[in-house]
């Protein structure tokens, strides 16, 4: 069964959920990657969090552009995006959505702060039908890459990393690698 | 009658708009196939989310993927192929028909402004056009009959972080080479994220020819019958359970797509690995000219046949 989630949640909000969840979000996401989510973590960590124009606590971000040819996910375990995952939910963001394997370190690092991993299937024409409104929020001088604020209703995906569990090594435990 | 240059401007603008909206018959049919054989209901979901929005893509010309990718296009000009004017012309033709695919879809606005070290950087900024993006170098290959064919892949992003061109020792065993390149896929294919995947590979001499062949191989293949090669490195990758987006499923690899060139006399092989994501390949065709075939398959029998440049 599908669980809506809605933003911006309040603590205790995502604790029913485990991975495998299907979900459906609703509400206010984020969007940011390579270009953007180190200028925040750069943000969070001389204290000037206070700069970024829009609240991060209870918030979703979701690993992309926004550009005229939509947007989608993109691979999460790209350096400059999955080293601030930690950081970002130390700083209130408690849903991060895109897609591919992440590692052991950052599952924990997230879950520590009662933070999870969604990953979103790549279907930008799908995703579109879902959006709502967009604006540019803030580091406009990033282009497609700055950091956009959407309100959509039900943006579909599957809880992959929560509470210290991982769906990636499910499913390796399941498979055969050799 | 003559083939214009203007009808191969505007093929090479239909072929990238095909490429890019929606899914051939054939991506629909193994798509089916997936759906029918995946056994975990929320990963057949996600399986029956995809078809949905390649269906929606198709209906409304929206990209498949906002990642809409690099063009590669590759021209099949017939021997006795009546092109209007002069055959230097034929090349702007085709850069300025993906031009305005990219302008019409839109495709991405990701054309990195700069010099060497600032494109490198990504120091100076983005073009806002999505038309300065430059196509990859267009290959051209020369084919009987009277026909020009243009092919359009948009090839996106995940699959480059995940690809490899590299030397495998034979061993004097073709299947210790299939082996080995189903070992690097299995290495990537839970990072890669968007699986189900579909691995295309060139064997060849050198790198160029590997990564040539690996282009043929998405050029010219529909889904559909698999040798007994690629079915050993689908069957590998789908034993793995990485399942759709990795979250576990029987479904791991559509198809895997081979095309083996000439090679060296030596205990080397040369393999181009592209890790294609769950739109790969992502192509359109148009043929003009007289008595067009009707699938990829169709013109890929008749190159073979009649190819005078393999």
């Amino acid at each position: 069964m599908t669980q809506i989630i809605r933003t911006p949640v309040k603590p205790g909000d995502l604790d029913h959920l485990s991975i495998g969840t299907q979900i459906s979000l609703q509400g206010t996401l984020y969007t940011a990657r390579d270009a953007v989510l180190p200028k925040i973590v750069a943000l969070i960590q001389r204290n000037a969090l206070h700069e970024l124009p829009v609240p991060l606590n209870g918030m979703a971000l979701l690993h992309s552009a926004f550009s005229p040819a939509g947007f989608g996910p993109t691979s999460s375990n790209k350096e400059e995006i999955e080293s601030t995952m930690g950081t970002l939910s130390e700083a209130g963001v408690r849903i991060h959505m895109g897609k591919g394997r992440i590692s052991d370190e950052t599952v924990a690092a997230i879950s520590k702060q009662g933070s999870i991993f969604i990953v979103v299937p790549p279907v930008s024409a799908l995703l579109h039908s879902k959006l709502l409104s967009k604006r540019v929020a803030a580091f406009a001088e990033e282009g497609m890459e700055a950091l956009h604020e959407l309100v959509v209703d039900g943006i579909p995906g599957i809880v992959a990393a929560a509470q210290g569990e991982s769906i990636f090594n499910q499913a390796r435990a399941r498979g055969l690698r050799s | 009658m003559s083939i214009t240059l203007s009808q191969i401007q505007k093929a090479a603008e239909e072929a990238l708009i095909q490429a890019s909206c929606g899914f051939r018959p054939d991506q629909k049919a193994a798509y089916q196939r997936a759906i029918a054989a995946e056994q975990e209901p929320g990963t057949q979901g996600m399986l029956k989310m995809m078809l949905e929005n390649a269906e929606i893509s198709e209906q409304n010309t929206l990209a498949l993927c906002d990642d809409t990718g690099i063009p590669h296009v590759t021209v099949d000009i017939g021997e006795d192929a009546d092109i209007e004017g002069s055959l230097g012309k034929l090349l702007p033709a085709v850069a300025a028909g993906i031009k305005d695919g990219l302008r019409a879809l839109p495709g991405r606005p990701m054309a990195v402004k700069g010099d060497d070290l600032e494109r490198l950087a990504q120091s100076a900024g983005l073009h806002a056009d999505s038309g300065l993006l430059e196509p990859a170098p267009i290959r051209i290959k020369s084919v009987q009959g009277n026909q020009v064919t243009v092919h359009v892949l948009m090839n996106g992003g995940g699959p480059e972080i995940r690809s490899k061109t590299f030397r495998i020792f034979h061993h004097h065993d073709a299947n210790h080479v299939f082996h080995e390149i189903a070992n690097w896929a299995i290495e990537v294919v839970e990072l890669l994220g968007c699986t189900p995947c579909v691995p295309a590979i060139g064997i060849g001499r050198t790198h160029y020819e590997a990564t040539n062949l690996m282009l043929d191989a998405m050029t010219y293949r529909d889904f559909g019958d698999e040798t007994e090669a690629e079915k050993l490195i689908t069957d590998k990758l789908n034993a793995s359970f990485t399942g759709s987006l990795g979250v576990g499923g029987t479904v791991t690899a559509l198809q895997t797509f081979i095309k083996v060139g000439p090679q060296r006399a030596s205990g080397v092989r040369i393999a181009t690995l592209r890790m294609g994501c769950s739109i790969d390949p992502r192509r359109g065709s148009v043929t003009l000219g007289p008595a067009r075939p009707e699938t990829a398959s169709e013109q890929a029998e008749e190159r073979s046949a009649h190819a005078s440049n393999p």
